[in-house]
Formats: C-alpha cells, sequence, structure tokens
C-alpha cells in the first residue's frame, strides 16, 4: 500500500509551507481525483535556494513533493531539471496506479522550473544546446544525435493552447501527455528537461490569426506562421537565457548557405521534407538551427529510435493543425467567434445557384459542402469575403498560372524558381517579378488548380529555400 | 496502539474464542457424517444455528450460515433477482457487498433504481416509495451505515416494500454489533450479518430470510445449509459466531458514553458529520476541513491510534466515498473525513488521548497544506 518510505516522506514537514517573496511557482492538479500540489522555488541566481511545497493531495503525491523539494533545493536550474517521476519513484516505490500521484509532484517542479527559466541568464556554454522536444519519434533521435556529437543538450518543450473541445485535446502533440513523454525521454538520457508554458501567447498569435484568416475566407497555413513568427524565436529566447548558442530541431530539413545568409533546404527524404514548414523561420535564427535528421528518411529515423529502446520509437505522427487536436477546423473557427457570413453561391457569371453557412467554411478547388445538387461538377474557385459569396465554376476554371504574393520577401535574389503553393503539392517552374513594396508576382509555366488566398508561397532555388511569402 | 477502528473489524473475544477451541481440534467432525464425530458436530451447528436465530429474532430454518457478510449480501442480491431481466431498488449509500452485486446486474441488462440519502445521511423514504414498484425484484437498505454510523428507517422502508409485493433485504452486518436487531420486527425478507464486526471469528456470517426456499443458490456442491450453501460447515466459526453475538449486545451504552466524551473533546475546527441523527452508539465520522483523511490515518498511526479514513483514495480508486456524495458533501470534503469507531473495550483515557493526538497532528499537517483555490 504505502512504503515506509513514502509514509516517512508523506508526514514529514521538511520542506512543507510556502516559499519565501519573490519565489518562482508551479501547480499541478489531477481533476480525476481533486489532487493538487504547489511547489515553490526561491532563486539565487540559477541555484534554487530553497524549494517548498503545499499540497492537498494523497500520501503518494504529498511524498513526491517532499522528496522532489529535497531533490531539487540546493541544485541549479539545469540540475533540478534532470529531477523526474522515476526519481521520485525509485524511493517511494508506487504501486502502478499511483505513478499519477507521484507524477502530480514532478509536473508541479518542473511548471516551478520552467517559471524559473524566464528569469534566469545562465552564463554562456559552448557546448550548449537547445533541442526542442514534442515528445515524438524525430526529436527523441534527434537528442540521441546531439548527445552522439559531443553536445551538452537541455531538452525544451513549448506546452502549447490546443482546443479543450477537440476530440483529441489530452493526444495532441503540445499535451500535458506529450509534456511527460518528452520528458521522460530525455531523463532516460540523463538530460535536463524543461517545459515552459506558451499557451496564451501561442492563442493571441497562431490560434487568432489562424481563425480570423478564416473568417475573411482565406486559407492560412497556421504552421507557416507558428515556425516563422512564434515557435523558433520562443525558443530562440529561452535558448539566450539558458546561455545555449545553438538550437536543434527533429525536422527533416537542412541549412544552407549562400551569400553569407542562411537558408532551409529540403531535408533528404522527399515523403518527410519538412523545408515548406520552415519557409519563414528568420535568418538569424537559422544561423543557431541544426537539423540532426535533414540528412536521412522517416524509415531510417524508426529503425535509430528502436535500436536506441527509446519509448518514443512508437509515438503517433504529429498532425496539422495541432491545435485542433484532431477536431474539425471549422468547428474550432465557429467556436472562437470566426465563423463567416452566411451568403449566396454564385457562378462566373454571377447567376446565385445556391446559399452556404459562411465563408470560413470553404477553400478554392473544394468540391464538397457546396450542397448544389445535380449537374456538372461545381468547385470553389475564390471566395469574396466582403460580399460573403463564393463563386463557383468547372474544374477548367480552377486553373491559374499568374499568382500574386504578398507580403513575401525574396531570402537571396533569384529569377527561376521552382515554387510550392501548398504543403502537399508539388512544386511548378516559375519566373518572379520582385514588387515594389515588397512581394512578388509569380507566373508558372504550368497551370496550377486550387490556389489559395492565406496559404504560404515558398520559392526553391535547387533545394534552398530563396523565398517566401503569403498568397493575396 | 489504541485501537479505535471496530467499524473494519475486531478482536476475537474471549468467549468465541473458549466455545470454538474444542471445535478446532478434537472435535473435527464432518456434519454430513452419520457417525459420532458427524453427530457431535451436526449438533453444535444446529446448537449455533438455535442461538443465532433466538438473538437475531428470527426461526433458526430462517438462518444460512455463509462465509460473512459480503457472501449473505450477494446471495440475497443476485438470489432475489435469478432470471430473467427485471428491475431492482438499492440505496446510494449500501456496502459496495450490495452496490457492486446492483451494478453488475446493471451491467446484465437489470434496471436498477438508486435511491438517494439526504444530508442527514438517512435514505429518504418517500424516494424510497416512489422508486419501488410492484414486480421488483428486490429493495435493498442497509440498517446502518458503515462510514457514516447512521441507522436507517429499516420497519418503515420495509413496510413500504411489502405494501408493493417486493422482497426487502437489510445489510446489517454493522448494526448487529451494538444495536438489538430483530428480524422479525423489522419487517425486512432476507438480513446479512457477520461475525467478525462483534468480536467473533473472520469467515464466517449468515443470510437470515423469511423463506430461503426463495431465493436461487449461489454456490452449488454437497446441499449443505438446506441446499442454499453448498460447502462443508464451518463449525468452529458458526460455534465462535453464536458466542460472540451472545455477548455483543450489552456495550452500547458504553459506547455511547465514549462517543459523547470523545465527540466533546474534539479540537477546534473538527466537525462531526450526520451528528444529528440517530447513529451507532460507538461510531463518530469527524470532518477535518483541508487535511486529507489518508494522510492523517498516517499521522494518527505514528501517534499510536488506529482509526479509518472515512473516503480512501486507494490505488486505482480516485472516487470518494460514494455514501458520503450520496448524501451531498462535496468530493473535497468527502476527502478528509476521519472514521473513529469505539469498541467495548475502549477507555475514557483512549478517547482523551485520542483527541489531544487528533489536535497535534492537526497542527502538524497544517503546514504544507495547499489553501483551496
Amino acid at each position: 500500500m504505502y512504503s515506509t518510505e513514502c509514509v516517512d516522506l508523506a508526514l514529514s514537514r521538511a520542506m512543507a509551507g510556502d516559499a519565501g517573496p519573490g519565489a518562482v511557482h508551479g501547480h499541478a492538479g489531477n481533476p480525476a481525483c481533486g489532487d493538487a500540489v504547489r511547489i515553490g522555488l526561491e532563486l539565487d541566481g540559477a541555484r534554487i535556494a530553497a524549494a517548498r511545497h503545499q499540497s492537498f493531495a494523497c500520501p503518494h503525491a504529498t511524498a513526491a513533493a517532499e522528496l522532489a523539494c529535497r531533490l531539487a533545493e540546493g541544485r541549479d536550474l539545469l540540475g533540478a531539471a534532470r529531477i523526474g517521476a522515476a526519481d521520485l519513484d525509485a524511493r517511494i516505490e508506487p504501486p502502478p496506479a499511483a505513478r499519477a500521484c507521484t507524477a502530480l509532484a514532478a509536473d508541479a517542479l518542473h511548471a516551478a522550473l520552467a517559471a524559473a527559466t524566464a528569469s534566469v541568464q545562465l552564463a554562456a556554454a559552448p557546448e550548449r544546446v537547445v533541442v526542442a522536444m514534442s515528445g515524438g519519434v524525430d526529436s527523441a533521435v534527434a537528442l540521441t544525435k546531439a548527445l552522439a556529437a559531443g553536445a551538452a543538450p537541455v531538452g525544451v518543450t513549448l506546452r502549447l493552447w490546443v482546443d479543450p473541445q477537440a476530440p483529441h485535446a489530452d493526444r495532441a502533440c503540445c499535451s500535458p501527455e506529450a509534456v511527460r513523454a518528452a520528458r521522460r525521454t530525455c531523463h532516460s538520457l540523463g538530460v535536463p528537461h524543461l517545459a515552459v508554458d506558451l499557451r496564451d501567447a501561442f492563442r493571441r498569435t497562431v490560434v487568432d490569426d489562424f481563425v480570423a484568416a478564416h473568417a475573411g475566407g482565406r486559407t492560412p497555413n497556421p504552421c507557416v506562421r507558428c515556425n516563422g513568427a512564434f515557435r523558433f524565436s520562443a525558443i530562440a529566447a529561452i535558448a539566450d537565457r539558458l546561455g545555449a548558442g545553438r538550437i536543434a530541431t527533429g525536422h527533416y530539413a537542412r541549412v544552407e548557405r549562400r551569400e553569407g545568409t542562411a537558408l532551409v533546404a529540403r531535408g533528404a527524404d522527399p515523403e518527410k521534407d519538412q523545408s515548406y514548414m520552415l519557409a519563414s523561420v528568420p535568418a538569424e535564427i537559422l544561423e543557431r538551427c541544426w537539423f540532426p535528421l535533414g540528412g536521412q528518411t522517416k524509415a531510417e529515423t524508426r529503425a535509430q529510435a528502436r535500436a536506441a529502446g527509446l519509448a518514443a520509437a512508437a509515438a503517433r505522427e504529429s498532425q496539422e493543425v495541432c491545435f485542433a487536436g484532431g477536431g474539425d477546423h471549422r468547428a474550432l473557427v465557429e467556436r472562437r467567434g470566426g465563423a463567416g457570413p452566411e451568403g449566396e453561391i454564385v457562378d462566373a457569371a454571377g447567376r446565385v445557384v445556391g446559399r452556404h453557412a459562411g465563408v470560413h467554411r470553404f477553400t478554392p478547388g473544394q468540391r464538397r459542402g457546396l450542397g448544389l445538387g445535380g449537374g456538372a461538377p461545381a468547385f470553389v474557385l475564390r471566395i469574396e469575403a466582403a460580399a460573403a459569396r463564393v463563386v463557383v465554376g468547372s474544374r477548367a476554371e480552377l486553373a491559374r498560372t499568374s499568382v500574386r504574393v504578398a507580403p513575401g520577401r525574396m531570402y537571396v535574389a533569384a529569377g527561376r524558381v521552382q515554387a510550392k503553393l501548398r504543403y502537399r503539392q508539388s512544386a511548378v517552374w516559375a519566373t518572379v517579378t520582385p514588387l515594389p513594396g515588397g512581394g512578388f508576382d509569380l507566373d508558372l509555366d504550368e497551370p496550377v488548380e486550387g490556389v489559395a488566398p492565406g496559404q504560404a508561397a515558398v520559392l526553391y532555388d535547387g533545394d534552398a529555400v530563396v523565398g517566401a511569402g503569403t498568397i493575396e | 496502539m489504541i485501537y479505535l477502528d471496530h467499524a473494519a473489524t475486531t478482536a476475537l473475544g474471549p468467549e468465541a474464542r473458549e466455545a470454538m477451541e474444542p471445535y478446532l481440534s478434537e472435535r473435527f467432525g464432518n456434519a454430513s457424517e452419520p457417525h459420532a464425530y458427524g453427530r457431535e458436530a451436526r449438533a453444535a451447528l444446529e446448537g449455533a444455528r438455535r442461538t443465532v436465530a433466538e438473538l437475531l429474532d428470527c426461526g433458526p430454518a430462517q438462518v444460512v450460515f455463509t462465509s460473512g457478510g459480503s457472501e449473505a449480501d450477494n446471495q440475497a442480491v443476485f438470489g432475489f433477482c435469478g432470471r430473467p431481466l427485471g428491475r431492482l431498488v438499492v440505496s446510494a449509500i449500501e456496502h459496495p457487498a450490495v452496490r457492486e452485486p446492483a451494478i453488475e446486474l446493471e451491467r446484465q441488462g437489470f434496471e436498477v433504481a438508486w435511491v438517494p440519502a439526504g444530508g442527514d445521511g438517512v435514505v429518504d423514504a418517500a424516494a424510497f416509495a416512489e422508486a419501488v414498484r410492484p414486480g421488483d425484484r428486490v429493495a435493498a437498505v442497509m440498517w446502518a451505515n458503515n462510514v457514516t454510523g447512521v441507522v436507517q428507517p429499516v420497519e418503515e422502508l420495509a413496510a413500504i416494500a411489502r405494501d408493493r409485493g417486493v422482497p426487502f433485504h437489510c445489510d446489517a452486518v454493522q448494526a448487529a454489533a451494538s444495536l438489538p436487531v430483530s428480524f422479525a420486527r423489522s419487517g425486512a425478507d432476507s438480513m446479512a450479518v457477520s461475525a467478525h464486526k462483534l468480536h467473533g471469528p473472520k469467515g464466517v456470517g449468515c443470510l437470515v430470510a423469511r423463506e430461503p426456499a426463495r431465493l436461487r443458490p449461489l454456490v452449488l456442491g454437497g446441499g449443505q445449509e438446506r441446499g442454499l450453501r453448498s460447502g462443508t460447515e464451518n463449525i468452529p466459526g458458526c460455534v465462535g459466531f453464536a458466542a460472540a453475538l451472545s455477548a455483543a449486545r450489552s456495550t452500547a451504552d458504553h459506547r455511547r458514553a465514549m462517543r459523547t466524551r470523545l465527540e466533546a473533546a474534539l479540537p477546534e475546527g473538527v466537525e462531526v458529520v450526520c451528528a444529528a441523527a440517530e447513529r451507532l452508539p460507538g461510531h463518530s465520522l469527524l470532518l477535518v476541513p483541508g487535511i486529507r483523511a489518508e494522510l492523517l490515518v498516517l499521522a494518527l498511526d505514528r501517534e499510536g491510534y488506529a482509526v479509518a479514513a472515512g473516503s480512501a483514495c486507494s490505488a486505482g480508486d480516485a472516487e470518494p466515498s460514494h455514501v458520503l456524495l450520496a448524501q451531498g458533501m462535496s468530493a473535497e470534503e468527502a476527502r478528509c473525513v476521519l472514521r473513529v469507531s469505539l469498541g467495548a473495550g475502549t477507555t475514557a483515557a483512549d478517547v482523551d488521548g485520542f483527541a489531544a493526538a487528533l489536535g497535534r497532528t492537526i497542527g502538524t499537517l497544517r503546514q504544507g497544506i495547499l489553501p483551496a483555490a
């Protein structure tokens, strides 16, 4: 039931109480059983001068909170970031069903460490590299490669907002379970792990933007935006505070240098290449990036994970629009107030052929959900949000050969490029004409169907991304 | 170490031990055999049955010995329900030995009507009357609750069931230890009793049934207990049970006096749950706001007092006591409830010492409590 050690720790009040003024706090709760643990850390520079806990919890969780504080006090931030549920369980010896209770204390400690991360400044250490950990197999293997290369990695996971009403909110890539998986992977390799909670900032920056774009009848790509304007800069800021120069991630991409500029380039696995998603990452951050999986295939990664005995070898693939948690993104847009106005469906000549329930439900090239009944198949040609109109036509009318990209930017000059206008679409040859106010026009060598305003246009010269922007 | 957890189990009393001893050694016969050993065993068994029947106020033929209270409850619920599928009525505060069989029947397709209790811990008679319908297989409400100690209006409820022609089962496991339980007066159709709660041996109890033949047996085999409970009879157990039951009734006044003393000495902030209701005489349920009962139990154990959590988060079971939730207590409060159950041997020094230890323990544990959000 309870080990002697568990009872001793649970009844000991050695570390119990509220931490002093100026302490940072972490909180973890289990709604299923009502248990709650709060851990406070008093910092002296990067050193944890005191760790204290308060709880309303079962003996297992209370004992774990006491032990977590004893282990953390006196260590520096990165030393404490090596403490995990396994360290607590080794002494408390909970029955399997009570491991969720001891994990609560580990969660509370790590929440406090994340809060501490925001206020520390560690001295620069050349061998230190921040590895972005998602809880999945790719980042786990990237971490093993960083270790093999002699680096001193620190695993960092960003806890991001997930639609609480999503069907698989608990399994989404930035969920608490994913954070725990990432922490286990790091700790199993002796690597410190920090999970920084950026849910509010992510929702404001990425999710609200996604909703607003759909409400305006555009088809945004939240991943390109997130990587370009949120995730990488957040990780870079954490790396700065931890004194780490370099950032590694498990993306299938490479970094190429041209004319003194760092460019993202295609990964070696054509099936998994993620350079499109990274096309807007700023050059000064790319400069610091290292993609250890860029030269290999996903199959090789899985084999390496199995060979290394990583639990993450069996992890699910992450999904696009991670914050929809496997749900319908249209429902999410509606719940978050982004439902566009209802209106008419018209043909290219302006004749009304039907009605629709909101422009946010449509994207160019879409054929389903129009509810137009018989006749020749109709496709969405474009969305006129201001008039709440969806314009439909035949498949032939979908094809386009000229596309305006604005805002957009050429990272290095190029005239002839291969342009990719959606993630799951092959690139086509195009000629670039820069626009005076930034952005550029593309003349496509062959027609492309379903070009959608809001999507990212990514330009390749060879394997390198030489320009990117948003389709107007 | 002071034992204040008599609702969980009790020590074997001297009366029971003495009565049992010969049947653990030289009088070891099988009551089904016609030889001298068997006849001796049979005589002891039937003697025990007569004693138990007399003390529980029923006929000897109505006593079916079982392996304990849980078996007796299971036998009653499953035995009355049988087949085909039908409907049963169960109170929301039953012991798991009744609750779980009802849930199992629900899984099998039976309809179960759960009757709530009020904030005072008493099952709502009006709701019970509304729930019980002619044709129901059984209606079950316990005599006294094992968590709160609150005594239920059994006679009133049994009469309601009888009016509708529905058999009434009563779990009297807690009540029989300290109340003058009368099967005949209760109006119940069946009743479960266990020996180890009243200083008898573990592993024996009985089901009292108005018409045992109506029940469908759970255990088949050699046809013992008139075919209702096969298996060679537990002669020392039955003899010990009868002896313990004979000795049990005289201690209620003492227990009640000790409880009054305890409840007057409680540290500030500790509340008595269901204090206004009629309770088992030695039973006191204490709410210690903000402090988890599991921690209090461990801390009091270190102080030398054995008490129970009213609601333990046992491994894998995150639910606070269904009994306390059913009578309207919040989940958070239900996790802060301590069950103290006094016995015949509990002294004034025991309860005074316990009250003081509880005060010290609360003082220590209070440091490190997470204030409610």
